[in-house]
């Protein structure tokens, strides 16, 4: 998903935005600076919280599979990015939480291969209703 | 041996906790090295978290 596109939405919503990465700080600054993604973020080298979110690892048709391939390249049409260098794991897959206090998960998607992502209009529907309280 | 690209071998399910607890006291670096404890993320008020499957 293009979260930076649509930061102010979120931050308009009254939620707080992370994202997570594998790697190291310098891997997730690379790719802040050069994507020009102006976003928190954070990283996960041992890809504990993955696991404990409960993100899986793909299957190589889960990865590559002709699905994948056309929704890949749609993406990279329409948002011009092209996949940058993989660091980590690179069959593991992420997904997306809202998260209240007093660990409430009100929202959740997990990928169930390389091309689920739930579009921005769905997160910020949700990150509304969380707000609310 | 190892497989193509670190793939699981067998189709696996996701598995969503039923409350954040487990990864409260997780910690985190931020970009500039230092531990944040994801928890305080979600102390004040609700946080969309983003699991990034890769750079780019």
């Amino acid at each position: 998903m293009q979260l930076h596109r649509d930061r102010s939405k979120f931050e308009d919503a009254g939620v707080r935005l992370a994202v997570i990465g594998q790697g190291t700080p310098a891997h997730a600054a690379h790719f802040r600076d050069s994507q020009k993604v102006d976003l928190p973020m954070y990283v996960d080298k041992g890809r504990e919280s993955y696991r404990a979110a409960g993100t899986k690892v793909a299957t190589v048709s889960e990865l590559l599979g002709p699905r994948m391939i056309a929704r890949g390249a749609a993406a990279s049409r329409r948002d011009g990015v092209v996949q940058g260098r993989t660091v980590g794991h690179p069959a593991q897959l992420g997904g997306v939480m809202i998260v209240r206090p007093g660990d409430e998960i009100v929202y959740v998607h997990l990928a169930d291969d390389a091309s689920d992502n739930p579009t921005n209009d769905e997160v910020l529907k949700a990150a509304r209703e969380a707000s609310k309280g | 041996m190892p497989s193509f690209l670190g793939a699981s071998r067998s189709r696996q399910e996701t598995r969503p906790p039923e409350d954040a607890s487990g990864l409260a006291d997780l910690v985190v670096k931020d970009l500039d090295g230092n531990d944040v404890r994801l928890g305080s993320l979600w102390e004040d008020g609700p946080a969309v978290l983003v699991w990034l499957r890769h750079y780019g």
